[in-house]
This record gives C-alpha cells, structure tokens and sequence, in this order.
C-alpha cells in the first residue's frame, strides 16, 4: 500500500491489516459491523435459546429442539456491530521531547491502532487532549479513510499546553459512545493525573492508558549546577547533580510510573509504559497483544 | 601605652608574621570575599526538561531534613572561612617561645665527646645537642649560611659554610658520638679561620694589612662544657652562644681505673685492680663483674657514697695472658665508662745474643739462674756471624739484644746493640787511640741503664775514649774522654763500652796472653748492670701488664716484626692493616673505640692493647650550677633559659587546613541545593 506518510512504515500495515482491537466489554455500536452485539439478531453466530412468544420470526424457531421436546424455541444469535474506538492524545509541549519525541511516538501509535481498526470497520476518532470540547473530532472509518486519519494525525501540533484533567474531561464531554479509549501521555501533569483518568473510569469504557517517557527522562545525563526549566509553565528547579540526587529521581520515577500502573489496575485499565526508543511496531505486535489490546 | 607593649611583646613571642603590611590587607579581605560570593548565588545553566514534576518531588524527597540542609549550605561557608582563618594563622607562624636569629654567618660546634652520650637528656646529649642544632638551621634565614663543627679532643669539619639547609641536616645527622675526651681549642681554631683571618706580617706593624676580609659570625657551642678553660685563645670576630646541655639531675660512676699488677704479697699472683668513682649527687649500688676472656672471673657489689671513689681488687692468680673486661652495672647516664678492659700479656723471655771470643765473666753473669727467667742467652763465637743463620735471625729481628764483644759483624742488626771494645760500623760512631788507667769521673745515673749503679771502686786498665753520634747521650765520662754512650738508631739504641773485660794482647815473649781490662765484673754494681742492661736493651720487663691508651690516642708499636705488616683487630672486628716499615716501630692511630685491640701478623696474635676512656673530666657528667665557658679572657654564659628554636605550628595548621578543604569537598559533592 503506497504511502506518503512517515508515520507508519508499509511492513507494519502489513502486519496491522491482520490484527484487530479488541474490546473486554462488549459495546452497543449504531451500526452493525464485523463485532458481536449484545443484541441478539441476525448473525451466524448462535448465543441463546428463549422461550417462543407469539410474534416472534418463526424463521429463528428451532424445530431440531420441536422435534424432540415438542416445545418451541427460538434461537438467538450474536448480532455483529461496529466499535468506537478513540485514540486520545496528549500534544502538550512536554510531549515534545526526546528522539524521537513523545508526541511523535504516540502518533505512531495512535495511527497505528487507528488503521487496525479502520480495516475492521470500526469507527476510529484520533483527538488531542487541547480540542475544545464544542468541536467535535472528525470520524474515520473504513479503509478508504486511512489517508484522511493520517493526515490528521500529522497536523498535531505540541502547543496544547491544556491540563490532563481538563483534557480528559472535554473528550468525555464530547464523546458519550462507549468503546475503547487509548490515551497517549507522559502522565507529567503537576495537578496529577488521578481525576483525568476517573473521568475515564466513570465513562464506562475500555480504558487504555499508555504512558509514554523519553529515555533521557529515564536517565537524565546531565551534571553541574543547572537550572531545570518547566517547557510547559515555566516553572524552575535548581539543582547540584549528584549521585544521591540522580538516584532520588529514579526512585521516584519508578514510584511514579508504579503509582500509575497501580491506580489503572485498581479501576479496571490497562496501563501500559511504552519508552520512546521502544519501536512503535515492537510495541503495537508485542506488548499490546499480549495486553489484550489487539489480536 | 605600657600595657599595649607587653601585649605586643607578647604577641611578638607567639607569632612572626610572614607577610608585609599590604600583603596582610590583600589576605584580610579574603573572608568578605568568600561571604561576598556567597551571597550572590551560584549561577546556574538553565536547561529546559519536560517537566520538573518529578524533580521537585525527587528535591522535595532530600529537602525532609532541609534544616541539616541549610546548614550544610552554610556548612561550607563556615569551611571556607576556616581555612582562610588557619591559612592566615599559619602565616603568622605560631610558635612557642622563639627566638630569632641574628648574624648571617652561623657556626655550630657540637661536642661529641664521650660525656655526649650521657642519657639524661633522652635519648641522649648528643642528639639533644643535634636536634637544638637542626632548629637553629631551621630558624636561618634566605642567605645565612652556617658551618658545622664536631668536636672531642679534636676538631672535625663536618659541613663547611653553605646555605643548603639539606646538606647542613644530613651533616648534622652524620655526627657521631666518639669516645674521647674533649678539647674545645682545636675546634675554635677552625672556627676562627676565616672570622679572623690571619695578617700579613707582625701585629704591631702600622703598615699591616689584612690580607682576606674578616667574616664575623655567630658561634654556637652546643655542648656539656665538661672542659676546663681555654687558654691562648681570642674570639676576635666570633660571638661566642653557649648552649649547656645536660640537666642537674644527671648520675654517674665510672671506672677511673683498670690495671693488673703483681700482688704485693705474693709476687707470683697477678691482681687486678679498678677504681670506680661515683660523680652522682646520690649514693650509687654498683655491681661489677670481671671477665677474663669472656668468661665471668669475679664479681663483687659495693655501696660508693656520692663524690666518693671505691677500689677494688680481684685476686688473677697466675694468669699468664688474657683480655680483662671489667663491667660495672651501675644504672647511671652514661654508659661509656661502665666497662674497662686490661690486657695481661704473656711473660716474654728477651732474647739476647752474646759474640765473643771469649768472656767469661759476662757469659757467667749471663748464664744465672735468675737471667735465664727473664733472658734467653746464645752465646756464639765471632765466626757465627758469618754464617747464614745469624744473617736471617738479624735481619728479620730475631733478637732484642745483640752483644759485640770484641767483633764487627758485616751488617747492624734490627735490634738493640752493646759494642764492648768496638764501635759499631755505621751510625757516626769512631774510638780514639788506647788510653791507660782512665778515670771514671762521672756516670749518668739518670739513665736507666746505668740507674742504682756506683763506678767509684771500678778500675780500667785502659779506654778508648769514645766520639759520640748526634743524639747519643755519654753514659761514663772519664778524664780521657767518654768511655761509655748510647745513641739511637732507627727504632733501635746502641751502647758501646769503650773498654773490655778480658783482652788478649801479644806479650812480650810473642805469645798471646789473656789479660784483664777491668775488675767491674766482681763489684756488686756489675749484676745490677747486666739487670739494667737486661731490662732497658732487650726489653725483658718483669711486668704482665701493658699500659691503657686513652681513644683516640696513638700508639707505638715496638719490637715487631713489621716487614711484613701488621694488622690490627679492633674491639668490633675491624680489621686495620698496618703498612710493612722496616724501622721496626710502628704508629697504631685509630683506637677511636675502647676496648681490645690485637695486633696480629700472620694470624697469629702478638700483642694486645687496651684503650679505656679513663677521663674522670668526662665521667663527671654534672653540670656546673652556673654553666659558662671561659676562653681566653672572656666568659661565656650558659644560656641556660635557652628554649629550643621555635616550635613551629604552622605545619599542623597546614594540615588541618588540607583535611577542611577535603571536608569540604565532600560535602559539596554531597550537597544538593533548590
């Protein structure tokens, strides 16, 4: 497939068009697609048996069991609908750190993870944690859309310096479908990262966070006396490296990213740390299979 | 005003500063530096990061004890200024007591004579001596140079004058103690060298010049002063600093004396003798212990009061030879006089020789029992001296006494000689014509040849006055002339008589007839001349014992045979080996160690010499209640309130300063700032 987007290479196409996303929960979508239904209906794949009640389709009557019990039963089938699956991403300046940097690593991902579940058949939604909440994100699906997803996805821009929560929660105002929700951040929010992700919980969706962080945010190679400048509000810390110091900070890295891992678990998300020289396709056949994310 | 200037003064005690006034202001204004950058704050390399989110929680993390924090932050300025504080105090150069030199010449005469060794001053005066020496040479100057002198009874130039303070520590260093006594005199000589150079002419010529420039310099004596005053010395340019070193507390009983004798009683028993003197303030126990050989002989303890001397003898019995050690255990200071050696050497038959064509009253006298205790006599006829034996045995020393009677032989042997009726060939010697009934008109008692002797009832029936060599001395004077003299040769003394005893003479009737020159022979005074004669040529001495040499003294070896050489064995081992003179006397100078020496030719051991110290003036280690020095005319106080040179503290400070800045940095390197 000829592609004049750098964002996914033509081998992981190739290996995307035979994944598919998964969702834990099963969705009411609005229309029928390639996925099961809690509705029963039409489809091949047979669920349930019920009582018959007058009006029913006699075309779904199980005269096998008639036969035997002389008792009617109406057989039930799955009926397949299409997903909602939203890739939410976090395009603060923040994100614009690291080689290759977060927001372009969670682009990769996100169009990565759209594209599978465009060639499903799913409707995929790729948004920005600064959109404001009365102007709705543009709506892919299908194949044919792909070219269209990419390009949206090439014009983020890392300038939204817009809270998580904040974020979090216009997307949840925009969008009342369920589905599966993937969020693309480093989590790096001075007010915390809790009520972002409750908004989250409380949406009743599959909720997928995934942590993106520099490999200089995992070992800072830096010494002397320096200033540190926030990106995002200018915010200074002054500090003498040291030994102590640099161990002090991995420690609390790692009780960061475990503090995360620990609340998504809790609530029923999938969390997942992704390091930005990690490649996109090790990550997306890889980790997020073995997370249930895509089969 | 007064008390700003003992404070001053006091201060001045205390410190010396280093620096000049301006480059003090430069270092005061150090400290306001230091807290001046303090407060302006580190500047620091800003540096954009996602976020520091996780660095102020990480700071947040270290800042739980913020106050130890803040005070690390103040930490290090108080470090700083610390060692800025210790760096200022150690130019100041703290020190206790000090006091500066003055001059830019220094001589410094150290007194390593054995009373150095004392050990009242731990570890002892010696080192003492050269510790207050080496703070001296520290104290100099940029540009002082200084000159090290040992003494004892002589002088030695350990360091001439230079500036090079290392070479001046290690020549001190190299000072050894010795065993000798002391003599300052020889030490000023070479000290006034070049303070006082010498004129070119008489002192009172008006025209005189000077003929090198006069060097004054500081002359520090740094010794005991356990020597009288010396005499027939100027200081001239010399500034004389005495600097006593001993304290008043310091105890000794030395061996004064060692000897072996013949006991008075039983004059076939050798006895050994010592007395010791106690030179303490207290009354001393002293144990002492003789050694013959090595091997313990005696022993016996006594009680010496203070000042008081104590002899003590030891029965030898009839020891013949040996190396006597006498040690006495004594607790005291000083060690080097704990101990004294004696030698008992063997008794020697002299062995004399007799040539005559015949002499019976000399041969008889020759041949008594008691000549033959002390003598071994070869009688020979003339013709043995031509033949070879007698060549080798004269030549190599075979013999202490060679007697001519009335024969030449064709060389002078090495050994002493009595020519009776001749002269001998070589030596300036010549006889007159025969001259009739001489008369004995004087005799040189004097002599030790001719000692207890009385020629009155002697009659000669004729002389041949003698012509006497330069140097000879006459023995018997007659009216005729001398008929008697010695002279010496060499090492060596011969003695010629100018008469006979028995001659023969062609009578008238043309036959040879035997007559008597003189009735000496059966005066009384003959034996004692053939005793002297015995005694004083061929060296047959009665005695067991030799003498003692003090260290450092020469010694004449005699009656060796030295053609070959000599080696001497020294009380350590040390072997000397003595160069081959053919005087037969030999000078034997390094007895700088007390103790035995053996001198030994061809492995074997002939003599022995004892070298004790014996020197009651560097056994008495007191020092005076006023120490002072008299030399020539002028008195030299002690400086008895000399406090050794500054002891410097600017080094520990120094140091203390290197373990802040190291504090320092660790602390930083620990440090972490918001």
């Amino acid at each position: 497939m000829p592609s004049t987007s750098t964002l996914l290479s033509p081998e992981l196409l190739a290996r995307l068009e035979k994944m598919e996303l998964v969702s834990r929960k099963i969705f009411r979508g609005r229309m029928k697609g390639e996925r099961r239904s809690p509705r029963k209906g039409q489809s091949v794949e047979f669920a349930d048996f019920r009582n018959y009640v007058p009006g029913d389709d006699l075309r779904f009557v199980d005269w096998n069991t008639y036969a035997r019990l002389e008792r009617l039963f109406l057989k039930m089938f799955l009926e397949e609908e299409d997903l909602h699956f939203y890739a939410l991403l976090d395009a603060s300046s923040s994100m614009d750190f690291g080689e290759p940097t977060k927001l372009r690593y969670a682009a990769q991902l996100a169009a990565a993870l759209g594209f599978v579940g465009l060639i499903r058949g799913d409707r995929v939604k790729i948004e920005t944690l600064g959109q404001p909440a009365r102007r709705a994100a543009p709506v892919f699906r299908g194949r044919r859309s792909l070219w269209r997803m990419l390009d949206h996805i090439e014009q983020i821009t890392p300038a939204e310096n817009v809270p998580l929560a904040q974020g979090v929660k216009n997307f949840c105002l925009r969008n009342s479908g369920k589905g599966i929700v993937v969020l693309i951040s480093d989590l790096m929010d001075k007010a915390g990262y809790q009520s972002a992700l409750k908004y989250l919980v409380s949406r009743d969706m599959d909720v997928y966070v995934i942590q993106v962080l520099s490999a200089e945010e995992f070992d800072p190679e830096i010494q002397g006396d320096l200033r540190l400048v926030d990106c995002e509000d200018g915010d200074g810390a002054d500090i003498t490296v040291s030994g102590a110091l640099l161990r002090r900070y991995r420690q609390t890295l790692a009780a960061f990213v475990e503090g995360a891992r620990d609340f998504c678990t809790r609530r029923g998300m999938v969390y997942l740390l992704a390091r930005n020289e990690v490649p996109v396709e090790q990550l997306i056949t890889g980790y997020l299979r073995t997370r249930g994310l895509l089969r | 005003m007064r008390l700003l200037g003992s404070a001053a003064d006091w201060l001045g005690s205390w410190f010396v500063s280093t620096l000049s006034w301006w480059q003090w202001l430069i270092l005061a204004a150090v400290p306001p530096a230091i807290i001046a950058l303090y407060f302006l704050k580190l500047k620091r390399r800003p540096l954009e990061v996602p976020s520091t989110y996780l660095w102020h929680r990480s700071i947040e993390d270290l800042h739980v004890n913020s106050i130890w924090q803040r005070l690390r932050r103040n930490l290090l300025l108080f470090l700083q200024l610390l060692l800025i504080l210790l760096v200022m105090l150690a130019l100041l150069r703290p020190s206790w007591q000090g006091r500066k030199l003055s001059g830019d010449r220094f001589i410094l005469l150290i007194d390593n004579s054995a009373s150095m060794q004392a050990t009242d001053v731990p570890p002892s005066r010696l080192q003492e001596a050269k510790r207050r020496a080496g703070e001296l040479i520290d104290q100099m100057n940029s540009g002082d140079v200084a000159m090290i002198i040992s003494f004892a009874d002589t002088a030695r130039v350990e360091q001439t004058f230079t500036d090079d303070r290392r070479r001046l520590h290690r020549s001190l260093e190299a000072i050894r103690p010795t065993q000798r006594g002391t003599s300052l005199l020889e030490a000023l000589r070479v000290a006034s060298g070049l303070a006082n150079p010498g004129r070119s002419a008489e002192a009172d010529n008006v025209s005189d010049v000077q003929v090198a420039e006069a060097l004054p310099a500081e002359l520090y004596i740094l010794s005991d002063g356990k020597f009288g005053p010396v005499a027939g010395f100027s200081l001239g340019n010399l500034k004389p600093i005495f600097v006593p070193i001993g304290t008043a507390s310091a105890a000794n009983v030395g061996i004064e004396a060692f000897s072996v004798g013949r006991s008075e009683t039983r004059r076939d028993q050798l006895q050994a003798f010592a007395r010791l003197e106690n030179f303490g303030t207290a009354s001393a126990s002293v144990m002492v212990e003789l050694f013959l050989d090595g091997r313990l002989q005696n022993a016996d303890r006594f009680e010496i009061a203070a000042g008081e001397s104590h002899g003590v003898a030891f029965p030898l019995g009839d020891v013949e030879s040996g190396a006597l050690r006498l040690k006495a255990t004594t607790g005291d200071h000083l060690a080097v006089d704990d101990e004294a050696f004696a030698v008992i050497t063997p008794p020697r038959r002299a062995k004399v020789l007799l040539v005559t064509p015949g002499n019976e009253p000399l041969a008889l006298a020759l041949q008594t029992k008691s000549v033959a205790e002390i003598a071994e006599v070869q009688l020979e006829s003339p013709e043995f001296l031509q033949a070879k034996p007698y060549e080798d045995l004269a030549a190599g020393g075979g013999y202490d006494l060679a007697i001519y009677d009335r024969c030449r032989p064709q060389r002078i042997p090495q050994c002493n000689t009595l020519w009776i009726g001749n002269v001998p060939p070589e030596g300036g010697w010549s006889a007159a014509a025969k001259h009739p009934m001489p008369q004995i008109i004087d005799i040189e008692t004097t002599h030790p040849l001719l000692q207890w002797i009385d020629l009155g009832d002697v009659m000669l029936a004729e002389g041949t006055p003698l012509t006497v060599p330069s140097g000879g001395s006459v023995l018997i004077d007659s009216d005729a002339g001398p008929l008697a003299a010695i002279a010496p040769r060499e090492a060596f003394e011969d003695a010629v008589l100018g008469f006979v005893f028995i001659d023969e003479a062609v009578s008238a009737q043309g036959k040879r007839e035997r007559y008597v020159g003189t009735n000496w022979p059966i005066r009384p005074s003959f034996p004692v001349f053939i005793l002297n004669l015995l005694d004083y040529l061929a060296g047959a001495r009665g005695g067991q014992q030799s003498e003692s040499t003090q260290p450092g003294k020469p010694v004449s070896l005699e009656g060796l045979p030295t053609r070959a050489g000599l080696r001497v064995r020294g009380p350590s081992g040390k072997m000397v080996d003595l160069p081959a003179a053919k005087s037969g006397k030999v000078s034997f100078t390094q007895t700088s160690e007390a103790g035995v020496y053996e001198v030994q030719a061809a492995g074997k051991t002939l003599q022995r010499l004892a070298v004790n110290l014996f020197d009651a003036a560097e056994s008495d280690i007191r020092p005076s209640a006023e120490p002072s020095l008299k030399i020539g005319y002028v008195d030299v106080p002690g400086r008895a309130d000399w406090q050794a040179a500054r002891r410097d503290l600017w080094k520990f400070l120094a140091l203390l300063g290197l373990g802040i800045l190291l504090l320092e940095w660790y602390i930083y390197g620990r440090r972490v700032q918001v």
